[in-house]
């Protein structure tokens, strides 16, 4: 009996999984996300956002461009001039061109530099622009 | 001589390459990828809905228009409005006029603040389709 037993278990000693086609599937979920992750570009601040309670989350926003609340242009983790702006938009969204862009005015920022800002980006050739807000209801 | 190389080739037979490590590596890049997908959230306002078709000449009556001083203050058809009256005043008019859209026409030194409260206002009353004019 035990000699039987010893043997079948020598028999199931052998059980791996079988890794090859589960590498494969996993290889091929990791290309898929690499190729479709963008990689999105902070501002470069920390702004005050007004609060809203109907806001749309903007999933495909790419393009972060920040204004502080004296009145400063922020892309990329710099500070920017706003008669440059429309430059910066035009090689950012040729980046990526199904991405929107995503201002981050603080509540205390003007709305001559929001202006300016979309301004910009509508002379850059972007039609999807968002404002962002804190929206806690 | 012939059972010795059969035992050389029996051995070099079995070289594996360790695939556990590699799988591991490989399943904390993807989990790396899969969350930062998904992380960046920015909740906004839109300003320019692609889907809506851009309307360049709208008969000026029909749109409720809401004017923004460079105190913040809020004026709707000539009355000044308390910015928490702004919803029911929006629903007031579009409930007079449902083919208009709001028009907000800010005055160049009125903050953000009071932009995007009265866009949210516009939105809780029902009117999505918000656009904001050059006040000069």
């Amino acid at each position: 009996m035990r000699r039987k037993q010893g043997s079948l278990h020598l028999e199931e000693e052998e059980n791996e999984i079988n890794l090859t086609p589960m590498l494969d599937v996993v290889f091929i979920m990791l290309i898929f996300f690499i190729v479709t992750a963008t990689f999105i570009k902070e501002a470069g601040i920390q702004v005050e956002r007004p609060d809203t309670t109907m806001a749309d989350t903007q999933d495909d926003a790419s393009i972060l461009i920040a204004i502080s609340q004296s009145d400063e242009i922020w892309i990329d983790r710099q500070e920017r001039d706003p008669r440059a702006i429309r430059g910066i938009i035009e090689r950012m969204h040729a980046e990526n061109p199904k991405g929107s862009i995503v201002i981050q005015a603080d509540e205390g920022s003007t709305h001559e530099m929001l202006v300016i800002v979309m301004d910009a980006a509508k002379a850059a050739g972007v039609s999807n622009v968002a404002i962002a807000s804190d929206n806690d209801g | 001589m012939r059972k010795h190389l059969d035992d050389i080739h029996f051995d070099e037979e079995e070289n594996e390459i360790n695939l556990t490590p590699m799988l591991d590596v490989v399943f904390i890049m993807l989990i790396f990828f899969i969350v930062t997908a998904s992380f960046i959230k920015e909740s906004g306002i839109d300003v320019n809905r692609p889907d809506a078709p851009m309307t360049e000449s709208k008969p000026e009556d029909a749109n409720i228009l809401v004017r923004i001083t460079g105190n913040d203050e809020i004026w709707i058809d000539r009355r000044l409005i308390d910015p928490r009256a702004v919803r029911a005043n929006i629903e007031r008019l579009h409930a007079e006029n449902p083919e208009g859209s709001v028009v907000i026409q800010a005055n160049r030194k009125s903050t953000n603040k009071i932009l995007v409260q009265v866009m949210d206002s516009a939105r809780q009353a029902g009117v999505y389709s918000v656009s904001i004019a050059d006040a000069r």
